[in-house]
């Protein structure tokens, strides 16, 4: 006998599991797997307004900051304008969707690709915000490597006002929805990685950035 | 891991005259109870969503086999290898068979309490694979000689500030740093580069998603992600329970997780992870296994204990429990510390094992009433009482004196005679203090405390006079 | 309105002077109070301890002395909650007992919440001048819901000024017989009990539930405080 049949055999047995009721059993998992009914959910307003201004308020007090532009063609501006006050480097690690803007005009040298150890800043996109929480869901692909939120010391991640969604299951509807199949790699950022380990002191930028800065694009 | 609960006894006095970590204990508790407190208002209906929380949890563990193979039918279609392990050696063993098979010298984990449980660091060593901790107070224990961990979320909850800066400075032989703020720098130089030259990256699992066949992982550090970006493999661990049916039950129990557990609304880093690296991908694993763990769960199911599989691991019953508060976790001498831990360790390493354990709690119902998952913890610690009764483990002695209330109680005369002679003894005793200061009955009470004693009369005596003088 | 008092063995072999306490508020709400002579022990050590035997014996005799009456009343959070919520689970398998369980569970109070929220006792007959800070017993407060009710009695009282402690919530350490099994610890969550309530500078510590308070005076006393008095809330509410 497998372990599996092992397993799932005593389970079966506590269960008194029998074919008739593994039927109707299985009946009732395909049921709900189509429904997939929600918990209760704080109240989000949902008007896009609201969920900018709630977005920009929870990701502060996640310690992120928040610029806003209208459109993405300033991005990369409003990108040069952070990392010059910042005295950080005009050098980043780039999304490749994200590498078509025209980043040489506003001083930003980009290298469209995963990141490795060196890279300091790194820029993504994302595949929408929760205003809920404050958060950042990246959906990873080709063009969207999951290392560039990860490795640089910052992060900076454009926006679409659009794209704002007032809470995670409305983020996996939107998945659902427009990718099909989930990505391999789904992430949920909310703000500098971060670690309590020692004496319960929160301390920014455990093995993760050290900042997260959002620019949002309020008019896309 | 070998278990230590048979000395809890003994590991109970050794915590209390340990000042540095009574020290500690005392910091922590206000931090984490009072986060929480504030985190939870947040949410509209918090009792509302704890129910739900649990009606997940039941959903999945009143038809676990089935889940079980929706899961495993989910994962498989997009490339992951499902395989399932009864104890920690079959754990163990699957793990060096993977690290084999794709040619691994160094495997970076994130936490993952299944392999405390399975003792693998010491079974990757000894296969010649070398295991890193990459959670902070995780890598702290690693480099400790190994030390256990003291609490689920927060390892090295039991250390402080200067005993975590004289290690570093021993074992990385760096200046002696004092701000947590260069400690954890310190630790992320020396991790990025295991990170990035390690062939596997070994996580848990908080949870497992039926309708996807992805894995859950919550994190604040990013070393989750970095152990599932990075390496060629990516193995997780995890137990048959971790199971739950759909991304939204996932984003209703991420309302509770987070508060309940260090009183965040969301943890920095929630990633849902589903298969393998796909076409054009630029980072990810090229391998993904699932290791489905037993190790003592399946028999749970259906069982008067079935509720405890409901446990997310958050951490707030021991963060509020007065015992764990006191003693800490090590006391517990097995993987799970505080009230969850005083359910789980006798469940899984055997009743005779931690005989004290189920009786180590003021059954104060603190536990209860936090827990995101409304699992009734005081009444499972009750319950396995019943079980070592039944079971014939109980001293003899305290068998007897059980016995002897129980049949004084279930005779008025008997009772009131007894009554009668033990009030006046023990007013004796006192001597006319209003305490009783030397009381060898009962021992363990006179450790800290004195006896207060009794008036010198029962009520019932008192109240009978008082019918006769009317 | 016929009450009929359940001592406790606690307050019956420690402080008898609670249970006239009790009697004598329930008076003073207007009740008929009745004593049955044969009662002991609710039998809540023996269910805790894991002797479910023992705990059907003695849930049985409380059901049979106690049944009948329109209310039973306990100056203990814990006690009553043993008849009330886990004597329906003890005689779960007995379906006639269980019956009687149930009728009984719907009619034992605990004593403040039986004064403010069944009779609404507006005047208590007691007389205390000075400042108290009250522990709120876990079961009493965590399975019944026993918060508001005692400061709402003290309030009763124009003399008396409620000093809240830090962590009023927090367990005693008590836990019945995990106070003879763990003294140590058990002694050392009741030195944090004691450090709070002290700290608060009340001329006496009050509570609901006698075992907790035996702790805490026990505990008191062995750090060297003689002085401030250990009180059952009957005890206030009642003191001449």
């Amino acid at each position: 006998m497998t372990t599996r049949d092992d397993i799932l055999g005593r389970v079966r047995a506590r269960l008194n599991r029998t074919d008739a009721n593994a039927a109707t059993g299985r009946i009732a998992i395909d049921t709900l797997l189509v429904a997939r009914p929600q918990g209760p959910r704080p109240q989000v307003d949902p008007e896009k307004s609201a969920l900018v201004a709630r977005l920009i308020e929870k990701s502060l007090a996640q310690s992120s900051t928040v610029d806003r532009v209208a459109t993405l063609a300033e991005a990369p501006a409003a990108v040069a304008k952070y990392l010059r006050d910042n005295s950080l480097p005009l050098q980043a690690v780039i999304w490749p969707q994200m590498g078509q803007l025209d980043w040489l005009a506003a001083g930003v040298a980009v290298a469209a690709r995963g990141a490795v150890d060196a890279d300091l800043v790194g820029i993504t996109g994302c595949f929408c915000a929760i205003a809920e929480t404050g958060t950042l869901m990246l959906c990873g692909a080709p063009d969207a490597p999951a290392s560039v939120s990860l490795l640089p010391e910052t992060h900076i991640a454009i926006v679409p006002a659009s794209r704002i969604v007032p809470g995670m299951e409305d983020g996996f509807a939107l998945a659902r929805a427009e990718l099909g199949q989930l990505p391999r790699a789904i992430n949920f950022i909310s703000g500098p990685s971060r670690t309590g380990d020692i004496e319960q002191t929160i301390v920014l930028g455990a093995h993760g950035p050290y900042r997260v800065h959002l620019i949002l694009l309020e008019g896309q | 891991m070998e278990s230590r609960s048979r000395q809890f006894k003994a590991n109970t006095l050794a915590a209390l005259s340990n000042p540095g970590l009574q020290q500690n204990m005392r910091q922590a508790k206000g931090k984490f109870v009072d986060k929480r407190a504030k985190s939870i208002r947040e949410l509209d209906d918090f009792d509302g969503t704890r129910t739900a929380a649990a009606a997940i949890r039941n959903r999945v563990l009143d038809n676990l086999d089935l889940w079980l193979e929706k899961f495993e039918a989910s994962a498989s279609a997009r490339g992951a290898t499902v395989l399932w392990a009864k104890d920690a050696d079959e754990i163990c063993r699957h793990v060096v068979d993977i690290a084999r098979r794709h040619e691994v010298k160094k495997t970076v984990k994130s936490k993952s309490m299944l392999s405390e449980e399975a003792g693998l660091n010491l079974a990757l060593e000894a296969a010649g694979i070398q295991p890193v901790e990459t959670d902070l107070g995780e890598y702290i224990l690693q480099i400790n000689n190994n030390e256990a961990p003291s609490h689920i979320i927060a390892p090295v909850v039991h250390k402080s500030l200067d005993e975590v800066a004289d290690l570093f400075e021993k074992v990385h032989g760096t200046p002696r740093k004092t701000e947590i703020t260069a400690l954890t720098r310190e630790a992320r130089e020396v991790l990025r580069s295991h990170f990035l030259t390690a062939d596997m990256g070994i996580s848990g699992g908080n949870f497992l998603v039926a309708e996807t066949g992805s894995v859950a992982l919550v994190t604040n550090e990013g070393n989750g992600r970095m152990v599932t970006t990075l390496p060629r493999v990516h193995v997780v661990i995890t137990g048959i329970e971790k199971v739950i049916p759909t991304l939204e039950d996932l984003s209703t129990l991420m309302r509770l997780l987070p508060r309940s557990a260090t009183g965040q609304s969301i943890s920095n880093y929630v990633s849902v992870l589903t298969g393998t690296q796909a076409a054009g991908d630029l980072d990810g694993p090229e391998h993904l296994y699932y290791i489905l763990v037993d190790n003592g769960r399946a028999d749970l199911i259906g069982s008067e204990f079935q509720d405890m599989l409901r446990c997310i691991r958050c951490g707030a019953c021991m963060n509020h429990c007065p015992v764990y508060q006191t003693i800490g976790g090590h006391a517990y001498g097995w993987v799970y510390p505080g009230p969850m831990g005083a359910v789980l360790t006798p469940l899984y390493t055997g009743l005779e094992n931690a005989l004290d354990l189920p009786h180590a709690a003021t059954l104060c119902n603190q536990c209860g009433v936090v827990c995101p998952v409304k699992i009734p913890l005081p009444e499972l610690l009750r319950k396995l009482r019943e079980k070592q009764v039944e079971r014939g483990l109980r001293p003899q002695g305290e068998r007897r004196a059980f016995k002897f209330w129980a049949r004084l109680a279930a005779s008025p005369t008997l009772y009131a005679l007894a009554a009668w002679f033990g009030v006046r003894y023990l007013k004796q005793l006192a001597g006319g203090r209003k305490t009783i200061t030397s009381f060898s009955l009962v021992p363990e009470w006179m450790l800290g405390r004195d006896f207060p004693a009794p008036e010198g009369k029962t009520f019932r005596e008192l109240y009978a006079e008082r019918g006769e003088k009317k | 309105m016929r009450a009929a008092l359940f001592v406790t063995c606690l307050v019956d072999l420690m402080r008898p002077r609670i249970g006239f306490a009790a009697l004598e508020l329930l008076e003073a709400a207007g009740c008929e109070v009745v004593v049955p002579a044969t009662q002991t022990c609710c039998g809540q050590p023996a269910w805790n301890s894991g002797d479910h035997c023992a705990a059907v014996t003695l849930a049985k005799k409380v059901i049979a002395e106690f049944e009948g009456y329109d209310y039973v009343v306990a100056p203990s959070g814990s006690c009553a909650d043993h008849i009330r919520n886990e004597y329906p689970k003890i005689l779960a398998a007995e379906p006639e007992w269980l019956a009687r369980a149930v009728t009984l569970s719907g009619q034992v109070f605990e004593l403040t919440d039986f004064l403010v929220n069944v009779v609404k006792l507006e005047r208590v007959p007691g007389h205390f001048a000075g400042s108290v800070t009250y522990h709120d017993s876990c079961t009493g407060l965590r399975s019944l819901g026993i918060k508001a009710q005692p400061r709402a009695l003290l309030a009763q009282l124009p003399g008396v000024e409620l000093k809240e402690m830090r962590a009023a919530e927090d367990c005693c350490g008590f836990g019945g017989a995990f106070s003879i099994k763990f003294g140590a610890v058990s002694a050392a969550i009741a030195e944090r009990k004691c450090n709070n309530a002290v700290a608060t500078e009340a001329d006496a510590i009050v509570g609901g539930d006698l075992g907790c308070l035996l702790n805490i005076e026990g505990k008191l006393r062995r750090l060297g405080d003689d002085r401030t008095p250990v009180l059952h809330i009957a005890e206030v509410l009642t003191a001449k």
